[in-house]
Order: structure tokens, then C-alpha cells, then sequence
């Protein structure tokens, strides 16, 4: 609408989050000997067979595409490690620890460097079930939402995201609300964990 | 109504698909500006009697003054809407010279008839402006708007395509079944041609 | 998965790289692409960066002569290709900002008249508007050089088009403000018409300015939610004292929904992230 800029332009692309996580770290093994790289980015190498390195992903995926190298699995997609989070996920209100951009690495990974997944499917099944219930709560927390500021610990990219739209436009319209209905703010009690609303009237949103 | 065609100007703007234009409105838009010379006209015909009546015209608080009070409003009422009218397409004709091109020669048949001259004019000037910037800075914004991706992919041939296919950086034997690592550039128009698939994994 | 210790050693690595101009560019092009005003152009940094993709350039051309193989070159031209799309994509973000947003402080600035944003109430507006005028040295101060250039252009542009679709249209007192009070001074029926719009001001009390004034502009919204993250523990004394109330910390890695105006400050003073 008039007076506010286009916010498409504003938000990020799910290509620019993939550009993003595509500077996250990744471990290596090369087979290949190379010289080090002295790009703009940083320094990397030099490379020697079967001695592992640590590279962005972008350079680990091309390497990997030209068949140049192996890479080694985080240790947080260990099916090991996946099953546990799935399990605190469920059991817990809060967001289990993952990368920022684990939605992004794990599909790169999937994409281009299949074989280096021991146990692809199982993997694969529980990062989509991690995602789900992660959506889920996202969704549920939306409901909850009480207060001018929120916060959230362990979201992920794709998450923020997700829901950076629709939940920047509904705390909008809370903190106007609040500012017109409670001048002068005499009662009002700062938010240190406002998704734990005790002390101010209730205001949720009604789901759907 | 007074200042009912402008509102229905602005519907005329809200009802397009954002980003996408509607022809000029210039029918409507006219009427507008007819309605806003109307206003006038009364306005200060309604001033005259005042002045005629030899009433006060800044202390007298009459029908005459009311009606004048509202005519001037349905004015700018109407002239707001004018004016978001075209602010809001300029917006929309702004942006053309990120998606579509910085020539107006450039921008599709389909586009060109939705603008009136002056906004042809306007978009022809917004786009030297960035091109000046460009040349200021000695950057080229106009390219790389996505991300960039490995140059090379992997692809399998599909149908055969014969033996020294020539390619930007090489000749290629593109047999069936057979899988290449080609330029992106290269291969996109053979994919499109559903010639060759692009493989992941 | 990471205990305390580990995850400092792990931000304390990130520390490192983000030592690299990339990586700063990478956080300038982040804070901008979501911050709903224009923030300060990165200057030197965009130097630094022209100058390392021109060397860059340079080494390719190296390349091809030494025969260096094709796998190091194609490397080396993905490093290229994803540093020119951060500052491309970096100083289109702000040009964006510059016409649409940014850029009407500069339209006040160069004595435009941009009115629209008419399903906004009147009186709200104006607060902001006047505000407004009186940070435009701020805001122009915040654009390169090119940058300003580009504003003033644009503004002039945008203002011969409305004069000429719109404004030469209306009658005329209604063409534009500046003209209202001088042909106040010429002819008689605008100075009845200017007494009368005085004593409707007067009359209708809250919009005086407004029908003096009738020009508007869009001033950046402010009040927008943004998504950021600390890089450390801040206190009530990173925020702007006016926001004691609702703001008065902020934990480090937290991501937080907030209000962009709260969180100005610690974004300037280079404390937080916006994601």
C-alpha cells in the first residue's frame, strides 16, 4: 500500500538464504593436490589426498561435483544426533539447537552429495519430521503471541523467514494497539520473555 | 458524490495485480481533473456572491462559505487521488527498468501500450538516471539479480545429438545416455529443449 | 549438542572471518535488505571491495596466460561471481531505498511535492512529515555521493512527471503549495481563496497544515518489525533511553522480533544483526 515500501524487495529470496548458508563450514577430503586458494572470501588449502580440510560449502559442492572430494558429515545430521533432536522437538516447547541454516545445508547435501550420506533416507526423513514439528510450533507460538517483542532461541533461517511476513505485520498491529489503548504506559512491564505471558492481560490471537 | 470518480480512480489502481500495470486510465483520470475544475469554478463563483452580498468573506460563516469549504475539499480530496494515481504507477514503471529492461524499446509491446506518454517519458528518464549511477559508480547493476550458482552442472544426453557439438568451451560428443559436465549457459537451451536433463546427486 | 564453552570458541572463530571484507559486506547487504530505512553507506568497505574484484580480475587474466588449470580458474571465477553479487545486490537494495523510500527526505530536501499515502489519516502524517524535514540532512548525509546524485534526479524526474500528468491540470492554486502564496500576492481572487483556506484551517482546527501543505511524502516506516540477533549481552544503555519501557536487554544469539526503532542504536553501533 501507499507509503510503505515494497517488502518483497526487502525480504530475502530462498536463493539468498541458500547463497548464505552456502558460506557456512564444511569438512572435506580432498583427493585431488592444490595449491591454496587465495580468494576474496578468505584463504583455503592448500590440499592434499585424503587429508581433510575445512571449506565453505559452496566450494566443497564444486569440488564434490567435479568428483574431487568426499564430504564429511556434520556431526549434528548424524542419524544419531537427528534422532534425538526429533525426540526433544516433540517433547519440548522450545527449539532444539541447530544450525541456522540446517534446512538449507541438509538439502544441499542431499542434492549433490548423495553418497557421502550413509543412511540418506532415514536422514532425510528425519530432518523433514524435525522441520514439521518445528513448523508446528512456529504456528502454535503464533498464536501465543502477547507482547511488542519476541523472542526465540534456535530458529532457523528458513523459519524466520517463513514466517517474518506474516509475524512482522501482526506485531505491528500489537504495538499499535498497545500504544493506542494504553497511553500513558504507566503499567507496563518490560518483555524479557514475552512468550511466557503472566502479568498483562490476555490478547491472543485466535487461531486461524 | 463529490470526489467519487477519484475514489473509483484509485480502485481502478488497487484492484491490478501488484506490480503488474493497468492501461492508463486516462478516461477516468480526465473526468477526475474535469471534476476538480468544477470545483473550482463553483468554489469561486460561490466566493463572488459572497463578495457581491458584500458579507465578509472571512469572518461570515454562511451556507455559502460551508459550500465553498466543501468544494475546496472535494478539490484535494480528488487531487490526492490524482496524484496517488500516478505516484503509484510510477512506482510500478521504476521498477521495469530492474525486471524488464533499461530501454523503453526493450520493455514488451504489452507494457509500452499501458503507459500514457508522459509516463513514457518518465521511464526513459528514471532509467538514464541509473544508468548514469552505473556509469558513476562503474558497476553494472543490471545483472547477476539472483544469486550466483557453479557455472558447470551435470547432464544426461536424452537423444542423441550427434559427435563435435560445438560449446562455448569445448566440442562435445553428445551421445544418448552419456553424461556431461557443461557450462550452465550451454546447456540450458538443450535442457529447454528437453534434449538433455540436469542430474543431482 | 554445543555446550556453553564450545559455542564461545565457535563465535569467537566467527569473529575471526567475519574479519573479512566479505564477510562485512555480506552483514551491510543483510542489515540493509531488511532494514526498513537506508542505512549509512559503507564507504571505504565498498572500496576495499572494488579494488579486491579487480584484482581478482587481474589474476584471471594470469591465469589464462600461465595455463593454470581449468578446475583452480572456475574456483576462483565462483569466488568472483558470489562477491559481485554481494555488492551489486548491496548497492541495489539501496538505490531502491533511495527512490522509494530514502529518497523523499531528499524530495523535501530539494523542494519537491510528492503527496499520496491518501488512506492514511491526515493529522498522523504531518507529525511525521515535519519530523521528517528535520532529519533530511541526516538521511542525505547517509547516501554516497552517486547515491545523492541519483536521489536528486530521481526526485526531479518523479516531480516534472506529476507536475505534468497532474499538477498542470488543476486549477490554478491547486498546482502546487509554493505557488499558492505568491499568486496570493498578485491576484485578488487567490487572496480571498488564501484567507479562506486560513479560516477552514482554523475552522477545522487539527489539519491547519495539511491544507497548507497539502504535500506529503512517505517517510520510512519505523514502526516495522525486524528479525535481529546480539552479537553480545546488551543493556538497557545500547537502547535509546525513549524505548526504556519496552526494551531493556537483549540476550546474545537470541533471535528477536522487534520493533526496527528500538533496536536503531545497537544496529548503528554495529551490536546486533538484523536476519
Amino acid at each position: 500500500m501507499a507509503g510503505q515500501t515494497d517488502s518483497t524487495m526487502t525480504l530475502f529470496s530462498s536463493e539468498e538464504i541458500e547463497f548464505m548458508a552456502e558460506d557456512e563450514m564444511a569438512e572435506i577430503v580432498p583427493n585431488l593436490r592444490m595449491d591454496s586458494l587465495n580468494f576474496i572470501c578468505g584463504d583455503y588449502g592448500p590440499f592434499l589426498p585424503q587429508l581433510a580440510a575445512q571449506v565453505p560449502l559452496w566450494l566443497a559442492l564444486a569440488l564434490k561435483k567435479r568428483g574431487k572430494c568426499t564430504i564429511r558429515l556434520p556431526q549434528w545430521m548424524s542419524v544419531e544426533n537427528l534422532t534425538r533432536v526429533l525426540e526433544a522437538e516433540r517433547d519440548s516447547h522450545a527449539f532444539q539447537p541447530l544450525p541456522f541454516h540446517y534446512v538449507e545445508i541438509s538439502r544441499l547435501l542431499f542434492d549433490h552429495a548423495r553418497e557421502d550420506i550413509p543412511d540418506m533416507y532415514m536422514v532425510r526423513s528425519l530432518i523433514e519430521d524435525i522441520r514439521d514439528v518445528r513448523f508446528h510450533k512456529v504456528e502454535t507460538n503464533l498464536e501465543k503471541f502477547t507482547a511488542s517483542t519476541v523472542t526465540w532461541k534456535n530458529m532457523s533461517a528458513m523459519e524466520v523467514n517463513v514466517i517474518r511476513a506474516f509475524a512482522g505485520r501482526a506485531l505491528q498491529a500489537f504495538y499499535k494497539h498497545d500504544n493506542e489503548q494504553e497511553t500513558p504506559d504507566t503499567d507496563r512491564t518490560p518483555n524479557k520473555q514475552p512468550q511466557i505471558p503472566t502479568d498483562r492481560p490476555k490478547r491472543n490471537l485466535k487461531p486461524r | 458524490m463529490y470526489a467519487r470518480k477519484g475514489y473509483e480512480l484509485v480502485k481502478d489502481l488497487a484492484n491490478g495485480e501488484k506490480g503488474q500495470l493497468q492501461p492508463f486510465n486516462e478516461d477516468l483520470f480526465n473526468q477526475v481533473v474535469d471534476q476538480c475544475t468544477q470545483h473550482y469554478l463553483e468554489l469561486q463563483a460561490l466566493i463572488r456572491k459572497m463578495q457581491e452580498e458584500s458579507v465578509d468573506v472571512r469572518e461570515t460563516r454562511n451556507a455559502d462559505h460551508y459550500g465553498a469549504l466543501i468544494h475546496h475539499l472535494s478539490l484535494i480530496r480528488n487531487k490526492r487521488c490524482l496524484m496517488a494515481y500516478v505516484y503509484n504507477r510510477a512506482e510500478v514503471i521504476q521498477n521495469f527498468a530492474w525486471k524488464v529492461g533499461l530501454e523503453l524499446l526493450e520493455l514488451p509491446e504489452e507494457i509500452q501500450e499501458k503507459l500514457s506518454p508522459s509516463e513514457k517519458n518518465y521511464f526513459g528518464k528514471h532509467s538514464s538516471a541509473l544508468q548514469s549511477y552505473m556509469a558513476e559508480v562503474g558497476i553494472d547493476l543490471n545483472v547477476d539479480m539472483v544469486p550466483p550458482k557453479d557455472p558447470y552442472i551435470k547432464v544426461r544426453v536424452l537423444d542423441d545429438m550427434g559427435e563435435g557439438i560445438l560449446l562455448s568451451d569445448k566440442t562435445a560428443n553428445l551421445a544418448r545416455h552419456s553424461m556431461h559436465f557443461l557450462k550452465r549457459t550451454d546447456a540450458e537451451q538443450y535442457i529447454a529443449r528437453g534434449l538433455m536433463e540436469e542430474l543431482t546427486g | 549438542m554445543a555446550t556453553e564453552e564450545s559455542a564461545g570458541v565457535m563465535d569467537d572463530y566467527e569473529m575471526l572471518i567475519s574479519t573479512t571484507d566479505v564477510e562485512l559486506l555480506k552483514r551491510a547487504w543483510r542489515n540493509e535488505k531488511a532494514a526498513p530505512e537506508i542505512l549509512q553507506y559503507e564507504s571505504s568497505l565498498v572500496q576495499r571491495i572494488k579494488e579486491q574484484i579487480e584484482l581478482a580480475e587481474q589474476n584471471e587474466e594470469i591465469f589464462e596466460a600461465n595455463n593454470i588449470d581449468p578446475l583452480t580458474v572456475s574456483l576462483y571465477q565462483m569466488d568472483l561471481d558470489r562477491t559481485q553479487f554481494l555488492l551489486r545486490s548491496y548497492l541495489r537494495v539501496r538505490l531502491q531505498k533511495v527512490v522509494s523510500s530514502g529518497a523523499c527526505c531528499a524530495v523535501l530536501f530539494f523542494g519537491g511535492y510528492v503527496e499520496f499515502d491518501l488512506l492514511v489519516g491526515f493529522g498522523m502524517q504531518i507529525e511525521k512529515y515535519l519530523f521528517y524535514v528535520l532529519k533530511t540532512d541526516e538521511y542525505l548525509n547517509r547516501l554516497s555521493k552517486q547515491e545523492q546524485m541519483f536521489a536528486r534526479r530521481c526526485t526531479d524526474d518523479l516531480g516534472s512527471h506529476l507536475d505534468e500528468t497532474v499538477l498542470a491540470k488543476l486549477p490554478d492554486n491547486y498546482r502546487s503549495i509554493l505557488k499558492q502564496s505568491i499568486t496570493s500576492e498578485e491576484d485578488d481572487m487567490g487572496c480571498t481563496l488564501e484567507s479562506l483556506f486560513h479560516e477552514i484551517a482554523e475552522a477545522l482546527n487539527s489539519p491547519h497544515k495539511f491544507l497548507i501543505r497539502t504535500s506529503l511524502v512517505p517517510a520510512p516506516r519505523l514502526d516495522t518489525f525486524v528479525i535481529c540477533k546480539a552479537k553480545q549481552y546488551l543493556t538497557g544503555l545500547d537502547f535509546e533511553p525513549e524505548y526504556s519501557m519496552e526494551i531493556t536487554e537483549m540476550e546474545r544469539d537470541l533471535l528477536t522480533f522487534v520493533c526496527y526503532k528500538f533496536v536503531k542504536k545497537p544496529l548503528e553501533n554495529g551490536k546486533i544483526d538484523l536476519v
